[in-house]
């Protein structure tokens, strides 16, 4: 193998609004090689990307490419250069065709009739080259998303990129898919490219990987080569000193779960059933019931009826059939209001718009929606000095980074904001939480910090229903998995059945073709 | 001719003849929108493209030169739309609004700097027929269709082929992916700042060539508010057309049946208060809106700014 240095940076800075994104870093890309750009949320490796690809401009560093100095300034010019990027958030039309948006922005043969046979007969080669199987024709949003993001690569591969930067891509897919991509990178390396493949999942590294790089808090920390790398030195590379490994929920071993089912069920969902304005089926007669100090999961690929799922047992939205019993007494018809008082607690998945207002201060955030309840509110008016006082505990034991509770909202980072969420959930005298997408953008001692506070909950009784989109998380911590597909519930796992193909399976909507073969994908 | 022949004819003669102000100013809404770009400030340039189309043509003696003045003015218009809000990041909603004031102010404001005030209202010539040989003998559809001014014409060739530019050709396939999602228009190295500005200055050419129409074609002068809401109108029917150059021709011609109904009626004397008559282009609006709101399909990005280096959350 050619071992030459592809792509170079060196010494590269980069601050948004005084915060301190990377600092003096350095990253090298070998001639064939994958690189596993490793490190928490918040550790700059997408940050880092963005600059080679040309989407932000650094401060200070310099990129060389084969060698030669080159300044990237735009996208554009990253894609001349042969350097291409898979986002984490796919950077597709669509209402395009897979052929619409795989040609965008490039020349094509035919520039006024729209005919595009010349390029696709050319997309289809790269297909059977790289053994991607795509329909060409097919729009965008009817795709799954491992089929998305082979479309993705296969735009990168059509303008003939030499360097692949793919930013997380297992995040949304199931393992089998996990699985597929991998074989297309190593296709990619033996045809000839050089990858780096951004992840904050060490078992993903280890096993594609040839060479690892950790970065944390926007520092180089170590690169290695896998033979020279274990489980053990990654791990501390990417959490630091600071993180007690051996009393972390992330890194124990062989956690077991203590048979909750025995003890009372305190929510229980009936034959829950909801339709679209549109009169497309959002849930189809979901049947669940959470006991006591359960931590239950909801599994599927997102967009599958989990949001609306929770929506309506929060009382958010209204179900078009079905009940619902908390403690054994009907609340269907009781709204969000009611149910709160009753002890449901929510972290909605879209903490923009759903659970964080902007444009206040952090404490009013953190008493949002529990501001009439003592000892926040007394008789109808909101006491500020409990306000204050409560405001300043929760930003020190959640480790919120701000300068107060008169902050605004809107000038705290995404990780920080869901911080915000998670205290405010979590200071509740809650009976039950349910969360969406608990962890996003949670570094790795956060993540740990919130999953210990969901034992230590749990432990007193409080039901916990986890919906994610992030397979791992949910194995980690929950006692039972329900996997949604379309609305439905396909399969309920229990702790000791746990299996992570199995789950896969049942998020593509396999079981519903299960008759056909044995042999999967 | 039978009563209610010539009767249809003429109705159906001026439907058409007053499509075009809709036709002119909804696509050049659409063609800006389908960019990101959402100028609601229509109205003002309308007023402001009927006035300057005036007066140029009046003071020139050129009517030619004073349409090619109104589109140059309305083009600015959409230039500052652009540049505020592709450039500055300003909300396109408010500078928008701010648009329309400057267009409803600098409107008459203009012809009492160029003529004072005068007794008899000046006027230009207004647009003369063109009949289209053989096509307009054609018994009934003849004068209809192809005994108008040439505007009506044009506004047909440039919904056609503002169509086959956004669904036929390269140049609106990018076109269309700035206003989807210019995010990834930029990844693939698509200038999403430099279709911004062309739409809305293009767009904005159109909405003041729509409001020049109105003294060339109606009037012959320029009178104060004489765009009476056509404007406003013009985004409804943007929506109504589904942001699709072929629907929004055919809605122009619609809201243009709408307005010519209740011009007749309102000649015509009879039991319908004239106040009444004079809301019916807009009841209409709101009764079509109820039923295609909902439903319309709106560019994924229309009306937001795009910072290529703000971080999403």
């Amino acid at each position: 193998m050619d071992q030459s240095a592809i792509l170079e940076m060196h010494g590269v800075n980069k601050t948004f609004d005084k915060v301190v994104a990377l600092s003096n870093v350095d990253f090298e890309l070998k001639q064939n090689e994958i690189l596993g750009l490793l490190g928490g949320n918040g550790a700059g490796k997408t940050t880092l990307m963005n600059i080679l690809f040309g989407l932000y401009k650094m401060d200070s560093g310099k990129v060389l490419l084969s060698g030669q100095p080159v300044t990237i300034t735009s996208p554009r010019d990253a894609l001349l250069k042969g350097i291409g990027m898979v986002h984490q958030h796919f950077l597709q039309i669509n209402n395009f065709t897979v052929i619409e948006n795989i040609i965008l922005g490039s020349k094509v043969s035919q520039p006024f009739t729209a005919n595009y046979a010349k390029e696709e007969a050319l997309v289809q080669k790269l297909c059977t080259q790289f053994s991607l199987e795509i329909d060409l024709s097919a729009r965008i949003e009817t795709l799954p998303m491992g089929t998305r993001q082979k479309v993705e690569i296969l735009k990168a591969l059509y303008r003939g990129v030499k360097v692949l930067i793919l930013d997380e891509p297992t995040t949304n897919l199931i393992p089998q898919e996990v699985d597929s991509l991998f074989q297309t990178l190593k296709i990619m390396v033996k045809e000839g490219l050089s990858i780096v493949f951004i992840t904050h999942k060490l078992r993903e590294v280890l096993s594609v990987c040839d060479r690892i790089s950790v970065l944390r808090e926007g520092k180089n920390v170590i690169s290695l080569t896998r033979k020279d790398a274990s489980d053990d030195m990654l791990v501390r590379a990417m959490v630091g000193e600071g993180m007690d490994l051996k009393n972390s929920v992330i890194f124990a071993e062989g956690l077991v779960s203590d048979q909750k089912t025995n003890k009372p069920a305190i929510l229980n969902v009936k034959g829950i059933s909801k339709i679209n304005a549109d009169k497309t089926q959002a849930i189809s007669d979901i049947d669940l019931s959470i006991h006591e100090g359960e931590v239950f999961g909801i599994a599927g690929v997102a967009g599958n009826g989990q949001r609306d799922l929770a929506e309506v047992i929060m009382g958010i939205q209204p179900s078009t059939s079905g009940t619902v019993f908390f403690g054994g007494e009907e609340i269907t018809k009781e709204d969000t209001k009611e149910r709160i008082s009753r002890g449901f607690v929510y972290i909605p998945e879209d903490r923009l718009a759903d659970g964080f207002l902007n444009k206040v201060s952090v404490a009013y955030n953190l008493i949002l929606g529990y501001h009439h309840l003592a000892p926040y509110s007394n008789k109808g008016f909101i006491n500020w000095k409990n306000v204050k006082k409560s405001s300043k505990e929760m930003i020190s034991e959640y480790n919120i980074k701000t300068t107060g509770p008169d902050e605004i909202g809107g000038n705290l980072s995404g990780g920080n904001i869901q911080r915000v969420m998670i205290a405010r959930a979590f200071s509740q005298n809650s009976k039950l939480l349910i969360a969406h997408n608990l962890t996003r953008g949670l570094d790795i001692p956060s993540m740990d910090f919130v999953y210990k506070k969901i034992k230590t909950q749990s432990a007193t009784g409080v039901a916990t229903l986890v919906i994610s989109e992030d397979l791992d998380e949910l194995l980690l911590i929950c006692d039972r998995i329900a996997v949604m597909y379309r609305g439905k519930i396909v399969g309920i796992l229990t702790r000791d059945k746990f299996e992570k193909y199995e789950i896969g399976r049942l998020m593509s909507g396999y079981e519903q073709s299960q008759e056909e073969t044995g042999k999967g994908k | 001719m039978s009563g209610i022949e010539v009767f249809l004819t003429d109705f159906l003669k001026l439907t058409f003849l007053s499509m075009v102000p809709f036709i002119l100013a909804a696509q050049g809404t659409m063609l800006g929108g389908r960019t990101g770009v959402f100028n609601v400030a229509q109205e003002g340039i309308m007023l402001t493209g009927a006035s300057v189309g005036f007066l140029v043509g009046y003071l020139s003696g050129n009517v030619l030169f004073g349409v090619i003045c109104a589109m140059l003015v309305g083009g600015l218009f959409g230039l500052i739309l652009a540049y505020f809000t592709t450039t500055l990041k300003m909300d396109q909603f408010v500078v928008g609004l701010a648009l329309f004031f400057m267009g409803l102010g600098l409107s008459s404001l203009l012809p009492k700097i160029a003529l004072g005030v005068t007794l008899t209202p000046p006027l230009i010539p207004t647009l003369p027929d063109i009949s289209i040989p053989l096509l307009s003998k054609i018994p009934f559809i003849g004068p209809i269709l192809f005994n108008q001014n040439i505007l009506v014409y044009i506004s047909v060739i440039l919904s056609v082929a503002l169509w086959y530019t956004l669904f036929r050709t390269n140049l609106g396939l990018r076109l269309r992916s700035v206003g989807e999602n210019p995010k990834t228009a930029d990844s693939l190295g698509i200038s999403v700042n430099q279709y911004r500005y062309l739409t809305s200055i293009i767009g904005g050419m159109l909405i003041g060539l729509a409001g020049a129409y109105l003294p060339m074609v109606y009037t012959g002068t320029f009178t104060d508010l004489m765009v009476k809401g056509r404007g406003w109108i013009a985004i409804a029917l943007t929506f109504f057309g589904g942001w699709s150059p072929i629907p929004i021709m055919f809605g122009a011609l619609f809201f243009a049946g709408v307005e010519v109904l209740s011009f007749r009626m309102q000649v015509g004397g009879g039991i319908f208060p004239y106040q009444f008559l004079i809301m019916l282009p807009y009841i209409a609006t709101i009764i079509v809106m109820v039923f295609t709101f909902g439903k319309a399909k709106v560019p994924g990005f229309l009306g937001q700014n795009y910072d290529r280096e703000r971080r999403s959350l």
